[in-house]
């Protein structure tokens, strides 16, 4: 039997014109990783997509949004025993090569969370996005004293204590407010430096209005109920 | 506005955000829900510890007495809050259908 030590989860919705691509690339090339796409309810022809190649997907018959989501391939991955997660986002965006070194870091180190982050050591280009990620990335440290250069990067891997404490919460999506959260259950993170490629298809879900809505509920998030929330021991 | 009635607003807002918190705590409500209470709370606590912002405002538009203006704010925001919740609850109501008919059709695959 394989040793199950790594499952990629791949959320998926609306990526009809670059999940083959994402998904080959891995097959291809990295296939010591195992990996799973969990469409979200997608209006488009991605789960079609996905069967007719015979890929390893789970298909959500509704939408239920990043963070349920998400959600399922935590469940799925520990249920199959995985000893880490990472998630790796259907646009093309994030790059499976650093997975390795990713991986590494945090087997060595004994982390519990390893972000792939676009800026360690260097200064953020800026730009109205950036200037959201500093906002957040300041909050963060304020809560918890911890200093994350891309606190909004969605390329983070997790290792199965963080997943077990993850996957069935409410309030636990992929997002910065999780792992300031988990910083405070005493969760041990690191950064990777790591580069992103810009979107290739489809349209960044971050219109101005999301966004405002975004950095509302993570401030609100961080700042105010981090401070009621039970700390879930990891 | 009456002193009592203002007493009473600070009581029920202080309750209302004691009870969210501990709901949060138990992690038996979503963030995104609970950021409409906190506020509603926040804003009657302030209208009744500063009521000079409600009379000005109940100047401004010609009510008659400050406290209908209270009235008339609450109501405000709980009908906004109704349609979103009746918005929310349509959406619910129409996943749920799709999750059913696709449970039913996934079983009548299996029994054939």
């Amino acid at each position: 039997m394989k040793e199950k030590k790594l499952c990629i989860i791949v959320p998926a919705y609306n990526e009809a014109e670059s999940i083959e691509k994402v998904i080959n690339n891995i097959i291809t090339n990295y296939s010591c990783y195992d990996y799973v796409i969990v469409n979200d309810g997608s209006t488009d022809n991605t789960a079609d997509i996905c069967r007719n190649k015979g890929y390893n997907i789970i298909d959500l018959p509704v939408n239920l949004g990043l963070t349920g989501a998400f959600q399922t391939g935590l469940k799925w991955a520990l249920k199959q025993e995985y000893e880490y997660v990472i998630q790796l986002d259907g646009d093309g965006q994030h790059d499976p090569r650093y997975i390795e070194g990713m991986l590494e870091l945090a087997d060595s180190e004994n982390l519990d969370i390893v972000i792939g982050s676009r800026f360690v050591g260097e200064k953020k280009p800026f730009s109205l996005r950036m200037f959201g990620s500093k906002i957040i990335d300041l909050i963060i440290r304020i809560k918890s004293g911890k200093r994350l250069s891309d606190p909004t990067s969605g390329m983070r891997l997790f290792n199965r204590k963080v997943v077990k404490v993850m996957s069935h919460d409410i309030n636990m999506g992929p997002e910065p407010d999780t792992v300031a959260y988990l910083i405070k259950c005493g969760a041990k993170v690191k950064e990777y430096k790591v580069e992103m490629s810009d979107r290739e298809t489809g349209e960044s879900y971050l219109n101005l209005s999301n966004s405002i809505k975004y950095m509302w509920k993570m401030c609100f998030s961080i700042l105010i109920f981090q401070n009621f929330r039970e700390r879930k021991k990891i | 506005m009456s002193l009592i009635l203002r007493i009473i607003l600070i009581f029920s807002s202080v309750f209302t955000c004691v009870y969210i918190q501990r709901k949060i705590r138990k992690s038996k409500f979503k963030i995104e829900d609970s950021i409409f209470w906190i506020c509603l709370s926040l804003v009657l606590v302030l209208v009744s510890v500063v009521p000079q912002i409600p009379s000005f405002f109940a100047d401004l538009l010609g009510f008659e007495s400050t406290v209908n203006f209270v009235f008339l704010l609450m109501i405000f925001l709980l009908l906004v809050k109704v349609f979103l919740l009746s918005r929310k609850v349509s959406e619910t109501e129409d996943k749920l259908k799709q999750l059913v008919q696709e449970v039913a059709i996934g079983r009548k695959e299996k029994e054939e």
